[in-house]
């Protein structure tokens, strides 16, 4: 009868690309940061080690390097910030990032014309007409928060947009608007019912 | 690594079933020869031949159940000289009724309505509030609540028809006992609010609806109508053993100081029972009832078998609230013989698998649970009322109304709890059972998440995955189905049901039924679908103020993880939740293709974007949260005639045996006033009987 050495062990390091903090919308040609975390699925020490971003051809656009310390809170994440310039044109690129042992995500880069008009927002309780802080108004791929008035201000290209408006216990405000020139626009939100429980 | 619900934990479930083979073999093991008779196709041998039994107890009447059927049935039945045994699965009493809303619609021209109609307050001048309706919307009488409960025209959101299919028999009894059922109530110390609305399919043309309360005081004095403010519960912190589910603020419907819900309902009634003499055998789960013969004859008794719980940290025996009645026998199985009467209370089937399933075939899935699953236990909600009566004979009513309530099975919207339809906090002796209270969300909220299915595929456009209407009730108005608000409402108008008024308020997103649905996990022979998980990450937390710390999520139940990576995520999905039976094999593709469909602005998929505005999953630490479905409401069961007689297969009474509330079918009224009506109607005939 034949006998044969165990298997040896084999353990594939797997990485992982996370990605945050990407803006909405970038305007043509400025510069903006993103987050980068990677993180080996062995827990490899990645302090010091490089990664790149490509643009959609393929071409690296900018090189990083994860830091020393790993991200707090985290077994094994290592997360660097990185400045990038945007294309010139307007669109939706699609760049990607490699790093340690295959590692590769991607992600967008909404780029926008400078924006030429304002929305200046006003959020209020529809019952009370009291203003509504830290609300959430988006025009994709504009967004801005309320402030302690209710008031946020918004910076988009013409064209037409669906405006929301949303608030933690408020049911969503929806409002279709084509912007052609300077608006406001007061968005009244009601809370959201709460089914009964029996 | 979790236990995995595999093909023999399947097995056990199915062990629950009723089958030939089973009940064979046990009589065979028992050696009492036990007859094997052929009804309608179904074998069944009763197992415990009457003159071989020798009874542990008896009593007049035995109550199986000590819920919002049993309690009220047992108090009716000692209030006109009965003695009574009332058997219970759990270790203490209330069953649903104690985590519930306390809401209570009756009607009929009932007491309450009375005392809101002279803007009266309550006898203890607790009531200060303003009444919440009309005159108008609260006169009525027992023949006008009568034809708002057996309604041909009245459809809902859904397109369902919820009162043509009540039984008449049941519903006028129903509605010729409400005024008594309100005043028995009152007069077993249950403190009642304002009238505000309906329940869900409680009638679309007037006010019925109260809840009970206790007043904020300086001791838990049921006879006194006060409760500590520990025991009512501390909001986000504790709940507490007399109330499972935090008793929330009633000024607005009672006074300053009123705390409402279940509780206040379901302790008064328990109290007033151990006060009249009651006794209780609880940790006691009833296995058989026994008649005469099999198929005819008088029920004569029951046999019941030890049920205990014990704590999952300490190993302790669980104890009930209030001991005064209890009898602590904990011999494994005994007999205890009716001499006049039985009465079934013990709540429906939304807890067993096989059971449900003759609904629809997609809720075999074991991992879903019936609402109070850690409050009621493994035996709560199993059907056994149902079945028993099926061994004996009965026949069974209203089985396809299940599917005509949303709240019969639905999502609460509570993420990272087993025990989604209930909010309870630590302080009650079950919390350890469920281990979290869970976080829960609104469905605007879902603005921030996406749910996928045990695969890690999404399914649904998250906005409508909680989403549900309600009942159809008064005010009735478009938002319930008809054409015509409050009093406005006509009963019997063919306009109520017209293919135009169904166009015009159709609103059902049938959602719940894309989460059920078979999957690349589901396998033969049951093609379960398997968990539900929603997944978000820190951003989302931060943005719409999520408390995802303890006791609103555990790290160890395995209903919650966080992860660094989506990949790390999926992986611990799998090894640490005992229903995750499949990798998550698509999770990370899911959320890369959300994310582009974020960057997009729309989702080519299921539609978000339209309504509400998407946000990337990006942030770590990442998380999964169970979003589990719950089937809360039980309709269809026992059929029961007006007097709640449990009805044989050709249609007569069988002798001695009465049932109501979930047990029973015919009636498809939300909440807890059928069940009292029942309990009433019940204890008061039972007591009728004649000994043996």
């Amino acid at each position: 009868m034949e006998t044969s050495a165990p298997p040896a062990a084999v353990t594939p390091h797997t990485t992982s690309v996370v990605v945050w903090d990407v803006p909405s919308a970038t305007v043509a040609g400025e510069r903006f940061r993103i987050k980068v975390g990677i993180k080996c699925s062995n827990e490899c020490d990645l302090a010091n080690t490089d990664f790149g971003i490509y643009d959609e051809e393929g071409a690296q656009v900018a090189t990083g390097t994860l830091p020393d310390e790993r991200w707090p809170g985290t077994t094994g994440l290592y997360v660097a910030e990185i400045e990038l310039d945007a294309p010139a044109g307007e669109g939706l690129y699609t760049w990607s990032i490699k790093g340690h042992a295959e590692g590769f995500t991607s992600f967008g880069v909404r780029v926008v014309n400078a924006p030429e008009c304002l929305i200046t927002v006003e959020a209020v309780d529809r019952i009370t007409q009291t203003p509504i802080s830290g609300a959430r108004v988006v025009m994709h791929p504009y967004k801005a928060v309320t402030d302690e008035r209710g008031v946020a201000e918004v910076r988009v290209a013409k064209g037409a947009y669906k405006l929301f408006v949303s608030q933690t216990r408020y049911l969503t405000f929806a409002l279709p608007v084509d912007v052609t020139t300077d608006m406001t626009a007061r968005a009244e939100l009601d809370v959201e019912p709460v089914l009964e429980r029996n | 690594m979790a236990k995995k619900r595999d093909d023999k934990d399947r097995k056990r479930q199915g062990e629950k079933a009723v089958s030939r083979r089973d009940f064979v073999k046990t009589g065979a093991t028992a050696g009492v020869g036990a007859a094997v008779l052929s009804t309608s196709g179904t074998a069944l041998a009763q197992v415990s031949p009457v003159e071989a039994i020798k009874w542990h107890y008896e009593a007049d009447i035995v109550v199986i159940g000590g819920g919002c059927t049993g309690l009220p049935a047992a108090i009716r039945a000692r209030d006109l000289g009965a003695s009574v045994i009332v058997v219970d699965q759990n270790f203490d009493l209330g069953g649903k009724m104690l985590h519930s809303g306390g809401w209570v619609s009756l009607g009929g021209g009932d007491p309450l309505q009375q005392r809101d109609i002279k803007g009266e307050g309550d006898r203890e001048g607790f009531v200060t509030a303003p009444r919440q309706h009309s005159v108008e919307e609260l006169t009525e009488d027992p023949d006008f609540l009568f034809r708002d409960h057996t309604d041909w025209s009245v459809m809902d959101t859904a397109a369902q028809a919820p009162y043509r299919y009540n039984e008449r028999d049941l519903h006028r009894a129903y509605a010729d006992n409400c005024y008594a059922t309100r005043e028995f109530l009152m007069a077993n110390y249950v403190r009642f609010t304002r009238i505000q609305g309906t329940h869900g399919n409680g009638g679309m043309s007037r006010a019925r609806r109260a809840t009970t309360f206790l007043m904020e005081g300086p001791a838990t004095d049921i006879k006194k109508g006060t409760i500590t403010k520990q025991d009512a519960g501390i909001a986000g912190k504790s709940s507490s053993h007399f109330a499972p589910r935090l008793m929330t603020d009633g000024a607005k419907i009672a006074s300053p100081g009123a705390r409402i819900n279940g509780a206040a309902l379901s302790r008064g009634l328990e109290f007033s029972a151990r006060e009249k003499g009651i006794r209780f055998l609880l940790n006691r789960h009833m296995d058989e009832i026994i008649r005469e013969q099999q198929f005819s004859g008088r029920v004569v008794g029951i046999r019941a078998s030890y049920s205990p719980r014990f704590d999952p940290q300490t190993g302790a025996r669980l104890e009930s609230l209030w001991q005064n009645g209890n009898v602590d026998d904990r011999t494994e199985t005994i007999f205890i013989r009716a001499r006049k009467a039985i009465v079934i209370g013990a709540g429906g089937h939304g807890a067993n698998p096989q059971f449900r399933s003759m609904f629809y075939p997609a809720w075999r899935e074991p991992a879903f649970v019936s609402s109070g699953w850690a409050l009621l236990g493994p035996r709560g909600q199993d059907a056994s009322g149902i079945i028993a009566g099926m061994r004996i004979g009965a026949n069974l009513a209203g089985m396809q109304q299940n599917l005509a309530y949303d709240s019969t099975f639905h999502f609460p919207g509570a993420l990272a709890t087993r025990d989604s339809y209930t909010d309870m906090l630590p302080g009650h002796p079950t919390f350890p059972f469920r281990g979290s209270t869970g976080i829960l969300l609104g469905s605007d909220s879902f603005q921030h998440l996406i749910v996928v299915n045990q695969v890690g595929k999404r399914f649904f456009n998250e906005l409508f995955v909680t989403r549900r209407q309600g009942g159809a009730a008064f005010p009735a108005g478009p938002e319930k189905g008809q054409p015509k608000r409050g009093l406005q409402h006509v009963q019997l108008d063919w306009r109520n049901a017209s293919v135009e008024n169904i166009r015009a308020t159709y609103t059902e997103p049938n959602s719940i039924h894309a989460a059920l649905a078979m999957n690349e996990g589901s396998k033969a022979p049951d093609y379960l679908s398997g968990p539900v998980w929603a997944i978000f990450d820190r951003a989302a937390v931060e943005r719409d103020k999520w408390n995802i710390d303890a006791p609103f999520t555990s790290p160890t139940n395995g209903f919650f993880f966080s992860a660094d990576t989506i990949e790390e995520l999926a992986a611990k999905i799998h090894k640490g939740h005992e229903f995750q039976r499949v990798p998550l094999t698509s999770l990370v593709e899911t959320v890369r293709k959300w994310n582009a469909y974020v960057d997009k602005g729309s989702d080519p998929e299921f539609g978000r974007g339209s309504d509400a505005p998407m946000y990337r999953i990006e942030k770590p630490p990442f998380y999964a949260a169970s979003l589990y479905p719950v089937w809360h409401d039980s309709y269809g069961g026992l059929r029961i005639n007006g007097r709640t007689q449990v009805i044989d297969m050709q249609g007569e009474a069988i002798p001695g045996l009465y049932a109501g509330g979930e047990s029973s079918g015919g009636g498809q009224q939300h909440g807890l006033g059928r069940a009292l009506v029942h309990g009433y109607i019940a204890g008061t005939n039972a007591a009728g009987e004649p000994t043996t």
